[in-house]
């Protein structure tokens, strides 16, 4: 099986459940993410609310970001493109697991659900930042 | 999101339905917070909440942290197994308080 949808969105918290609609509804269609698929569709949109919240920090914007979903040799990719503030890799850090605190929880989600995260930047002419979260099967 | 508040004695319990994400979580703790800050113990009813984030989680600690602060308590009550999931996925089930 192979697939690939996409979908753009505008930067802003109110899209949010926009992109869960839409991941839940892609992983919906295959079986084989049944048991899987809350755990993925939070994982996108932790990974989608870090672009609001630190790649533009909260600020309103007529922006829009892109999120991929994609299979291909029993390998789940969510690609999510962003124009915001350059990530720097080194500074994204989950929070440590005995630090009882707000902030870095979404991070930590992402890295205990899918099994690699890989942050690029400059991705494209049209894109600055691109997050690459995979998940075998 | 919506919410409904219950007030029983000392008790407040604030009934939240929905899904708690960073979009809401401004409007959840403009609920909880003053209830805290009022000496209330409050119990938070998470069983129609279907879904809830980073940030919604973020909120349970800050409402915890404030109410052990000003020598009150928030009790979790009736969560959803949604929300219960990501709860132990950020493994609070022994840091916060859950009847």
């Amino acid at each position: 099986m192979t697939f690939e949808e996409h979908k753009e969105f505008p930067v802003d918290s109110a899209s949010l459940k926009d992109i869960r609609t839409f991941a839940r509804e892609v992983l919906a269609k295959h079986e084989i993410f049944s048991s899987t698929s809350d755990d993925v569709v939070l994982a996108t949109a932790e990974a989608a609310q870090n672009i609001v919240k630190h790649a533009y920090s909260g600020e309103p914007t007529g922006d829009t970001m892109r999120v991929e979903i994609s299979f291909k040799e029993n390998q789940l990719k969510i690609d999510l493109y962003d124009k915001g503030k350059p990530a720097i890799p080194k500074n994204i850090k989950p929070r440590q697991i005995d630090d009882i605190k707000p902030g870095g929880l979404g991070t930590f989600f992402i890295g205990q659900i899918m099994d690699e995260v890989i942050f690029k930047t400059s991705a494209s002419h049209d894109w600055v930042n691109h997050l690459i979260l995979t998940k075998n099967y | 999101m919506s919410y409904k508040i219950t007030e029983e004695g000392n008790v407040s319990t604030v009934h939240l339905d929905g899904e708690i994400d960073m979009d809401v979580t401004e409007k959840a703790k403009e609920v909880i917070m003053p209830l805290i800050e009022a000496g209330k113990e409050v119990h938070l009813n998470l069983k129609e909440v279907q879904y809830m984030d980073s940030s919604g989680i973020s909120v349970l600690i800050e409402s915890h942290q404030k109410a052990m602060e000003l020598g009150t308590k928030v009790i979790l009550k009736e969560i959803s197994k949604s929300v219960l999931k990501v709860i132990m996925m950020a493994k609070l089930e022994q840091i916060l308080i859950i009847e």
